[in-house]
């Protein structure tokens, strides 16, 4: 999805910015971090702007200098995005963003929107996150996502041809373990490693 | 990128997810999500202009049904 979007970028000037709540160090997932992150990716489009290099000057200026503000990253972000005829920021897995800082999150995306009217967000999540969401965005879209039939099943034929041991295969065990993986569905994840777990039980 | 540019950007912030979009997207397989790119609600929300309607996609799922991989 990003790719198609960052596709659609190279032709048009918009930008496509993607965050990742599962951050490795929870201690560094702040507000300001992650706006800091969107702001960042941002920035590294094209050449540095004056005026980030300028607050961060004066950020070390100060006594010991100091990481920048939640409102200076705010207006810099601001900056930023309004400069863009267009700007798309994706957040995957919203819920695993920490409590504390879902409800600012949140409050800081409508901001952002509320001030630069062509921002579109991508959030995908667990269920229960939707209520958090509409409770900032009523009117936010919804895609329901369950396992793609069509995207395991390709999954397993690519596996399947790129088996180590080609010889062992027959036409009827192919259609056995691809019929039997698809009745299994709903009970499956589509992650690589579940499939693959899932093939080799049916390879040895 | 210039010492001091690269200084800039780790002061805006220390989270980097650029790394993380790398690994998915080395990991999915080609086709994979095609198909939320044809529905109404993605074409909506991609090609409206303006206001807070429409402003947000969210793509609903339990863990492990393959969120991360629509990206």
């Amino acid at each position: 999805m990003i790719d198609s979007l960052c596709d659609q970028a190279k032709r048009e000037d918009i930008a496509v910015v993607g965050l990742y709540c599962d951050f490795p160090s929870q201690q560094d997932q702040t507000i300001t971090n992650i706006m800091g992150a969107i702001l960042k990716q941002l920035a590294g489009r094209g050449a540095m702007p004056n005026h980030l290099r300028q607050a961060f000057q004066e950020g070390k200026a100060e006594f010991g200098g100091r990481g920048p503000r939640l409102a200076d990253m705010m207006r810099l972000l601001r900056i930023a995005i309004a400069s863009l005829p267009k700007v798309f920021i994706c957040i995957d897995a919203l819920d695993e963003c920490l409590p504390k800082c879902l409800p600012e999150l949140l409050e800081s995306l409508r901001s952002i929107v509320r001030e630069s009217p062509n921002t579109r967000i991508f959030i995908t999540g667990r269920p229960h996150i939707g209520e958090d969401v509409r409770r900032y965005f009523p009117k936010t879209l919804v895609i329901p996502i369950s396992p793609n039939t069509d995207d395991i099943r390709n999954y397993v034929e690519v596996r399947l041809d790129r088996d180590a041991e080609p010889e062992a295969m027959t036409n009827d065990l192919r259609a056995d373990i691809v019929g039997a993986i698809q009745e299994n569905i709903s009970d499956m994840c589509v992650g690589t490693s579940s499939s693959s777990t899932l093939l080799m039980m049916y390879t040895y | 990128m210039s010492s001091e540019d690269a200084q800039v950007m780790c002061w805006l912030s220390p989270l980097e997810p650029n790394n993380r979009h790398q690994g998915v997207r080395n990991e999915r397989f080609d086709g994979v999500g095609d198909w939320l790119l044809e529905t109404n609600e993605f074409r909506e929300w991609r090609d409206s202009i303006g206001g807070a309607d429409n402003a947000v996609l969210f793509c609903s799922g339990n863990p492990g049904v393959g969120k991360t991989y629509l990206w």
